[in-house]
């Protein structure tokens, strides 16, 4: 068996991704938290001198353009699980370590990866690709994964972790204000200092949790962890930055749901065959719209494609504070589904174009034909969903348009030519009909269908047109 | 020389303008021997917008296209009606030898012109019909002249068939045909041929003037 070696990946950014959500920020930027501190500040804002813990009120007096809002900590939430479920295509063991820290298994998959360093790599460039800026720290155990990813440190043997370890202040260990300050006390300002005193000792003096802590972080006693697996459904809310009944703006805020929406359908092995967004008003109110496809696909461009579309189409009565995307139909996915119009060189590119003629046209507006089974001409056809039609073998003349509806005519103007044909029936479902058909020339010299009725009604109808 | 070497070679081209050497793209034969001869280069060319002018509603401009149509949905070559303005009877279709799997109706009038382009766009019809029944305006002869270049960046062959009556836009580009009861056909204009006043038939070789 593979040696367990963990992944923390820390994410130092979260509360202000989760804030300010992949936005460019003209101003310098903060999120406080409830008591009005500082909790973290972007680049920008440092150097200007806001800091961590800072009061909001001294900070907007050091940087009056400071753009600070409050801390978002379901967002942050939905911001780990998205890192998660990244982690989690690379792993089959991940746990989430808030608030910032999502631990992963690499010794189980290393070998699928090609060895550790494509697969760091690849993690790496995944999120790299979300926007999130994260340092990775690797060790045997998870404790020691979390507490190095802070510090992006590597070791892959419990000997070099202990020696790794050993040179990090005990600031690193994030324990408790209190027990940190008596650390201080008493002189020891390292792990390594921390480890050279007494075990009974040490519970002595600063309890049995600092103990079973340091033997977590070196391996030496299991870490409980609570696995973390990839949920049943995707839906997903987005608040969007700044409220916009911009179609692009949407689809920007849109993208950035696709990716983890991709990532989902891949660990679940699924496909999509619906997707469903909600678009919250500022003003109150809801609109809803559906995005179908004709096969069941994964595809995250073609879906993008797609919902642009139907925001160019869609006309808002206001701007949208927050988007809902919810994967409505998930199937199990079959890449090698068939289907009766596959026997063109296109067979892929052809569900493509019914989906984008989908996005913006209703999609009883894109049919195939099919005959229906009924003698009465009205009834003998149907609209099908394209590709979906059955065989006939009618061979009874008739005319290559239908009109919707017969349309009342007179006898006079008309050359009777061909028939008659004598359709009788209906009786059993109470649209009881009787009909003589026949193929007639009008004065045009139009090939015209006509018949004669005598039940319901008598006289003389048009029903199509041979042209 | 071989001139008719030559010549092959240039008929090849498709993106080769030839004066009045005929169409340049590929040909798509009408299934009306009367109707092929007279057509330049022997068929329905495909990658160009063909008009046609129907004197009535049903006058016969579908039986027109209808073997050429046929033959499409056989060979697995999709062919999409948009905004036809009746039912086509699937009973005649198939007795036409018309592989119903393979049509595609579309029924939205307000974006038969989008819906049209993405069809020729996507390079994957064989042919589009399109029925046009509003008056034309403005907007709709310039999305007429958006039809015809998104026409001529496919392969198929595209069909704008116009509402009795309507008098269409001026265009040098496309082949336009009129369409009588009968069905008789004349040519109005054919790309690098001038119009022809005589009406024919579209079976047989026999040109026949037609009074009034």
């Amino acid at each position: 068996m593979a040696e367990t070696l963990w992944a923390g990946l820390y994410c130092p950014g979260l509360p202000l991704k989760a804030v300010w959500q992949g936005v460019q920020p003209e101003t310098p930027v903060a999120v406080h938290d409830g008591s009005l501190r500082i909790v973290q500040a972007d680049a920008p804002a440092r150097r200007l001198g806001v800091r961590r813990g800072q009061r909001l009120g001294s900070a907007l007096a050091l940087v009056p353009e400071l753009d600070s809002r409050p801390r978002d900590l379901r967002a942050e939430q939905r911001l780990l699980e998205n890192m998660a479920l990244t982690a989690y295509r690379f792993s089959h063991q991940v746990a989430l370590a808030p608030p910032a820290t999502v631990l992963a298994e690499l010794g189980g998959s290393r070998r699928l990866h090609g060895g550790l360093k494509p697969l760091i790599a690849g993690l790496d460039d995944d999120f790299q690709a979300q926007g999130l800026g994260i340092r990775i720290g690797l060790a045997p155990a998870p404790a020691a994964a979390c507490l190095l990813a802070r510090h992006a440190i590597r070791v892959a043997s419990l000997k070099m972790l202990r020696h790794s370890l050993a040179g990090l202040p005990v600031d690193a260990l994030m324990l408790e204000p209190g027990v940190t300050r008596q650390l201080a006390g008493c002189g020891l300002k390292t792990i390594g200092a921390l480890m050279k005193v007494d075990a009974g000792e040490r519970a002595r003096r600063f309890g049995p949790g600092l103990n079973r802590h340091l033997d977590q972080i070196h391996g030496h006693q299991p870490t409980p962890l609570a696995q973390w697996q990839p949920p049943e459904r995707f839906a997903r809310r987005l608040e969007m930055p700044v409220a916009s009944d911009r179609a692009e703006a949407l689809l920007f805020a849109c993208q950035r749901l696709l990716k983890p929406l991709q990532t989902w359908l891949e660990v679940r092995d699924r496909a999509l065959v619906a997707v469903r967004i909600g678009l919250c008003l500022e003003q109150g109110g809801k609109l809803d719209c559906r995005i179908g496809l004709a096969r069941p696909a994964r595809d995250r461009q073609r879906l993008k494609e797609l919902i642009r579309l139907k925001f160019d189409a869609i006309n808002l009565p206001g701007p949208v504070s927050a988007l809902d995307l919810r994967a409505v139909t998930t199937d199990q996915h079959r890449p090698t589904q068939q289907d009766l119009l596959d026997g063109t060189r296109h067979g892929d590119q052809w569900p493509a174009l019914i989906d984008r003629l989908g996005a913006r046209l209703k999609p009883e507006h894109i049919v195939g034909l099919a005959p229906g089974a009924d003698h009465r001409p009205e009834r003998a056809w149907c609209w099908v969903r394209p590709g979906t039609t059955r065989p006939c073998s009618d061979q009874r003349p008739r005319p290559n348009w239908l009109l919707p509806a017969p349309q009342p005519c007179r006898r006079a103007g008309l050359d009777l030519e061909e028939g008659p044909e004598r359709i009788e029936c209906g009786w059993w479902d109470g649209n009881e009909c009787r009909r003589d058909y026949w193929v007639a020339r009008d004065r045009h010299g139009r090939r015209l269908w006509v018949f004669r009725e005598y039940q319901p009604r008598s006289g003389w109808f048009i029903h199509g047109y041979f042209g | 020389m071989n001139t008719h070497a030559i010549d092959h070679l240039l008929k090849q081209r498709q993106d080769l303008w030839r004066g009045r050497g005929g169409p340049s793209g590929p040909v798509l034969a009408t299934g009306h021997p009367g109707l092929d001869a007279r057509l330049p280069g022997g068929g329905w060319p495909g990658g160009r917008l063909t008009e046609l002018l129907p004197s009535h509603l049903g006058a016969g401009e579908f039986e027109l296209l209808l073997p050429s149509l046929a033959r499409l949905t056989r060979e697995g070559r999709p062919v999409v009606l948009i905004a036809p303005p009746m039912v086509p009877c699937p009973q005649a279709m198939a007795q036409r030898q018309l592989d119903l799997a393979r049509l595609i109706v579309i029924r939205s009038r307000q974006q038969r012109n989008w819906a049209a382009e993405q069809c020729l766009k996507s390079g994957l019809c064989g042919a589009v019909v399109v029925w046009q029944q509003q008056a034309l305006n403005r907007a709709s002869t310039q999305a007429l002249r958006r039809l015809q270049l998104a026409a001529e960046s496919s392969r198929g062959a595209a069909f704008l068939i116009y509402h009795p009556g309507q008098r269409p836009p001026p265009s040098i580009a496309t082949l336009r045909l009129a369409v009588a009861p009968g069905p008789r056909i004349r040519l109005l204009r054919a790309p690098g041929r001038d119009g022809d006043e005589r009406w024919f038939g579209p079976a047989a070789d026999n040109v026949v003037a037609l009074h009034g």
